[in-house]
């Protein structure tokens, strides 16, 4: 086996570990009601047990890391495989501190799957090793990325103890308009949660088919000397093609479902590169995860929230407040000199000027503008629980599109790590 | 009217006084039950004043955390729309109301009618950051006096409101002291236990006072400048920002194409920049993973200058007659993520382009008939020498045209970069001693182009000239683009970034910790206060309650007033 072949049985097998442990951290909290034991025992036990395997599976994740350095020859953070793998571990190393100040098993039940999902976003993209074009070729890279991810990983607890607290205190009773608008907002981020992993899903079910389409797009491209030439260009699918790209031909199509042709073109104001494929993946992706939202609401016949508040009913609120605020706390220096004071450095090398309002620096700005003011409203204004909770669920989003929207979406200098 | 602002305890309180500033009586608010707001410990900040002057409001405006999130927003939101489509500054060369309506259609046009297509240059936006900018000095200001002078005049026996309405709170009795009857003993004995809690404090790293039977313990108060430290780094970055561009000298952006071998001025300051040479290189096979070779990706590995770096010191300025002195300060390969460093100014590897050219070529001179060579001389396409000797003859330059071209039949250059390089000699020696003009070509396609051979026999000229071999050919292949750079203002950037780190990790990474004990008659009232971590200050309490032998549930020592 070569050293790639065994870096990566790492990562699948830390993968799996992890996948483990979030089971173990489940039946630690919801186990405790379980007939001849003591509550308390049971949920030392198995939250440890728990930890342990976290533990062995992050371990697993560092062999992974570093072995592919080893064999890349330089820090493997450099395209969307290697850092989306790097954020996982991030996440999973901020859970593990913040387990060790506050021993809460109940955090491992939501931060570990938010490092599984992120792996399983990792895995859909080449896993091969890229050679670093010049840019990249710094110092300042490892520090800057390193650190950014550091500080969205704390962001990405935040974000799971802010919906494990809304999940825990939002009413499902209450006939409130205040109430409902809440229980909409907690279906809705479910909701989104399970897009991703529909996402993930789709890739790899259509990978394992061997499902390709292939379509010839013709596209106008400016010349140098400013006319306008068409050229055909061939764009591949591995995704059922609902949406095919503008001004494009058919050319083959693995045969499923009896499927002939796309259903519709894709609108011609979606710019960039590959934008006819991105918009069919996210449509896709947007209607298998209604598919799957659906079929979870008749398996139990009530809101998601309602089917997972129970197991929550013995944490505490305000821990899970506190968890998500002191999360924050923590990132938000990291992900201010990672993110932005390593960033201005490395791009003051690399690019010339420390800042060009590139979207990729406009974005990480507009993320630190948003935690500053989420700390603001916190410690001057008084925004605790459900406010603060909600505005921990935003703000990770905006991270997530940071990291992954404004490289699908905007082009800008920072598309080396696109898809 | 005049308000009584002196507190029972006997303490005068500047108007406008939340809390004591002795004893931490609410003021004004008796009677009240909730838990205290403790933020700045209840001081008279001049936002606060019930009776204002215009520039008390516009203080005031503009200290209210409020306001500042408000602005926080509004930027955060337009710097989202500016990301909407490709900023202006993004492409060179084109029209920006074309660029937009045929790029992204109406909306398009739209974005760039209101002006989003400039967003970050534009007056609202630099308002919006000039105005944060305010914000944060006078949030400060009007915040961290008060709070100095708080801090700094702490009682330690507190009002007993103050401590029953903190966030944390336990009450007890102490057994065995609140059954002692002898005044003196019992006050003893209080002194004891607060000194034995005390101890316990002290190896938490608190600071502890004992008097009168209460007991104040503060820890890790530079915490609390923390904010205040990083507000002043942002200042300090925001006003470099600004400065840069305001000041002259500050600041430069220019961009220079130099071809190898060529020696260039750099804009805008006093010295000149060689570009020896400019190398490029790609992954190779071994270097790439089978995959990514077989879809042919073309992978750059390099982009090199070699690059010689001279200080103009006499005849700089361009009207001189002298050609200017130049001496040598600095060599340096630059690279991407290695610029040129000197003095300030600083050359950053762009961008590259393939052009080859010819840049010297040694020929021969030949007779035309009999092919014997009189030997050769060397030809340089930039500022050739006007007269060489070769042999028995002498040759004289009499035009050069570096991109030749004919217009109304008469010779020309097109410019003065060295495209199609033609050379017209007045050759005199043995046989020719009146002169004949010949026509030289370095290009083969030129040769060819202009009919070198035909024009050079109808002026009769018994010569030939071409180059001996291809090897003594000298050719550049590249041209270079620097980014030329001065910006004075980033040590003050750098240093504003680094008090603004250190302000952010003495704010979020300590916590500032304060626990009052008051003991009446045996009664044990403790409050304590935090400004974050309420989580951790609950559990030393409890740990430190427990080693004096009172067990508590670190959860109930929530003050139940604030559970509802």
């Amino acid at each position: 086996m070569t050293l790639q072949g065994v870096s990566n049985a790492f990562l699948v097998i830390s993968f799996a570990l992890y996948t483990l442990s979030f089971f173990g951290f489940v039946i630690a909290v919801t186990g405790s009601k379980w007939s001849n034991r003591d509550p308390e025992m049971h949920k030392k036990k198995w939250g440890r047990l728990a930890f342990g395997v976290t533990l062995a599976g992050w371990l697993a994740h560092v062999i992974f890391f570093i072995t592919r350095w080893v064999y890349a020859g330089h820090i493997p953070i450099s395209n969307m495989f290697e850092f989306m793998t790097f954020l996982g571990m991030m996440i999973i190393l901020a859970f593990i501190v913040l387990y060790l100040i506050y021993g809460s098993p109940v955090t491992g039940v939501f931060a570990v799957p938010a490092g599984v999902v992120i792996l399983g976003y990792a895995s859909v993209f080449p896993w091969d090793v890229q050679p670093l074009v010049p840019s990249l070729n710094s110092h300042w890279l490892k520090i800057h990325v390193s650190l950014a991810a550091g500080g969205e990983a704390f962001f990405a607890i935040g974000f799971a103890a802010g919906l494990m607290y809304l999940l825990r205190t939002v009413d499902f009773q209450s006939k409130e308009k205040a109430a409902r608008r809440e229980r909409k907002g907690v279906e809705f981020t479910l909701y989104v949660v399970l897009v991703v992993v529909a996402f993930i899903s789709l890739v790899f079910i259509f990978r394992g088919a061997g499902f390709e389409a292939v379509f010839l797009q013709e596209q106008a491209v400016e010349t140098d000397d400013g006319e306008i030439q068409y050229v055909e260009e061939e764009v591949l699918y591995t995704l059922p093609p609902l949406f095919k790209p503008n001004h494009s031909e058919l050319v083959s199509i693995t045969p499923m479902l009896g499927m002939k042709d796309a259903l519709f073109e894709t609108p011609s104001f979606f710019q960039g590169v590959n934008a006819g494929r991105k918009w069919n993946t996210f449509v896709l992706s947007a209607l298998a995860g209604l598919l799957l939202y659906a079929l979870l609401r008749l398996v139990f016949r009530k809101p998601l929230g309602a089917v997972i508040q129970p197991v929550m009913k013995d944490m505490d609120p305000e821990d899970l407040d506190e968890i998500s605020y002191r999360s924050i706390a923590i990132g938000f220096p990291i992900f201010t000199l990672g993110a932005l004071i390593f960033a201005m450095i490395y791009a003051h090398i690399a690019w010339s000027r420390f800042w060009g309002w590139d979207p990729k620096e406009v974005w990480a700005l507009i993320t630190w503008l948003f935690y500053s003011a989420y700390l603001h409203l916190r410690l001057s204004r008084g925004w605790y629980g459900k406010k603060s909770s909600w505005l921990a669920v935003i703000g990770f989003v905006i991270v997530m599109f940071t990291l992954i929207g404004v490289n699908l979406v905007i082009a800008g200098l920072h598309s080396y790590a696109g898809v | 009217m005049i308000e009584n602002t002196k507190c029972e305890c006997g303490h005068q309180n500047p108007v406008d006084t939340v809390l004591c500033e002795a004893c931490g009586k609410p003021l004004g608010d008796e009677d009240g039950t909730g838990v205290l707001e403790m933020r700045y410990d209840g001081v008279a900040r001049r936002s606060q004043r019930k009776k204002r002057t215009l520039l008390d409001q516009v203080w005031s405006f503009f200290s209210s955390v409020k306001v500042a999130v408000y602005l926080i927003i509004i930027t955060l939101c337009l710097a989202v729309l500016g990301t909407i489509y490709p900023q202006e500054n993004t492409f060179i060369g084109l029209d920006p109301a074309e660029y937009y309506a045929e790029n992204h259609g109406t909306l398009g046009q739209i974005y760039y009618a209101l002006g989003l297509s400039r967003t970050y240059e534009s007056w609202w936006f630099l308002g919006l950051l000039v105005m944060i900018g305010t914000s944060l000095v006078v949030c400060s200001l009007d915040r961290v006096l008060p709070l100095y002078r708080a801090l700094n005049k702490q009682q330690v026996r507190k009002h007993p409101q103050f401590l029953a309405r903190q966030r944390v709170v336990y009450r007890d009795k102490l057994f065995g002291i609140e059954d002692e009857d002898d005044p003196e003993r019992r006050r003893q004995r209080e002194e004891e236990w607060l000194n034995r809690f005390a101890e316990r404090l002290r190896k938490k790293f608190y600071r502890v006072y004992v008097r009168d039977s209460a007991l104040m313990a503060e820890k890790n108060r530079f915490s609390r400048w923390g904010p205040y430290i990083n507000h002043i780094g942002l200042i300090i970055f925001l006003l470099a920002a600004l400065m840069r561009t305001i000041i002259p000298g500050w600041y430069l952006d220019e961009y220079v194409s130099i071809m190898e071998g060529d020696i260039q001025r750099l804009p805008g300051t006093n010295y000149y920049l060689k570009n020896e040479k400019f190398t490029v290189e790609f992954y190779g096979e071994d270097e790439m993973s089978p995959e990514l070779w077989e879809q042919g990706r073309i992978i750059p590995k390099l982009f090199e200058t070699k690059a010689v770096l001279y200080e103009c010191v006499r005849y700089c300025d361009d009207e001189s007659a002298e050609s200017p002195e130049l001496e040598e300060r600095l060599r340096h390969d630059i690279r991407v993520n290695d610029p040129l460093k000197y003095e300030g100014v600083m050359a950053y590897q762009f961008d590259y382009q393939f052009t080859p050219q010819i840049l010297s070529i040694q020929v021969e001179l030949k007779d035309r008939e009999t092919g014997q060579s009189y030997g050769s001389f060397d030809l340089v396409t930039n500022n050739p020498d006007t007269s060489y000797a070769v042999g028995p003859y002498e040759l004289s330059l009499i035009n050069y045209y570096p991109d030749f071209a004919y217009e109304n039949g008469k010779p020309t250059t097109k410019s003065s970069r060295p495209n199609a390089p033609a050379y017209i000699f007045s050759i005199k020696g043995p046989g020719v001693e009146d002169g004949t003009v010949h026509m030289y070509f370095p290009r083969p396609e030129d040769k060819a182009r202009f009919a070198q051979d035909r024009v050079n026999e109808a002026a009769g000229s018994p010569f030939i000239i071409e180059a001996a071999n291809m090897e003594d050919v000298e050719i550049a292949l590249y041209t270079t683009f620097l980014n030329i750079r001065v910006d004075r203002g980033m040590p003050f950037i750098w240093i504003g970034a680094a008090i603004c780190m250190i302000g952010l990790v003495m704010g979020f990474y300590w916590h500032h910790r304060r626990i009052w004990i008051r003991l009446d008659e045996g009664q044990l009232l403790l409050g304590a206060h935090t400004n974050k971590n309420w989580y951790g200050l609950r559990h030393e309490i409890a740990a430190a309650l427990a080693d004096l032998g009172i067990q508590v549930d670190p959860k109930s020592l929530v003050n139940e007033v604030n559970r509802s």
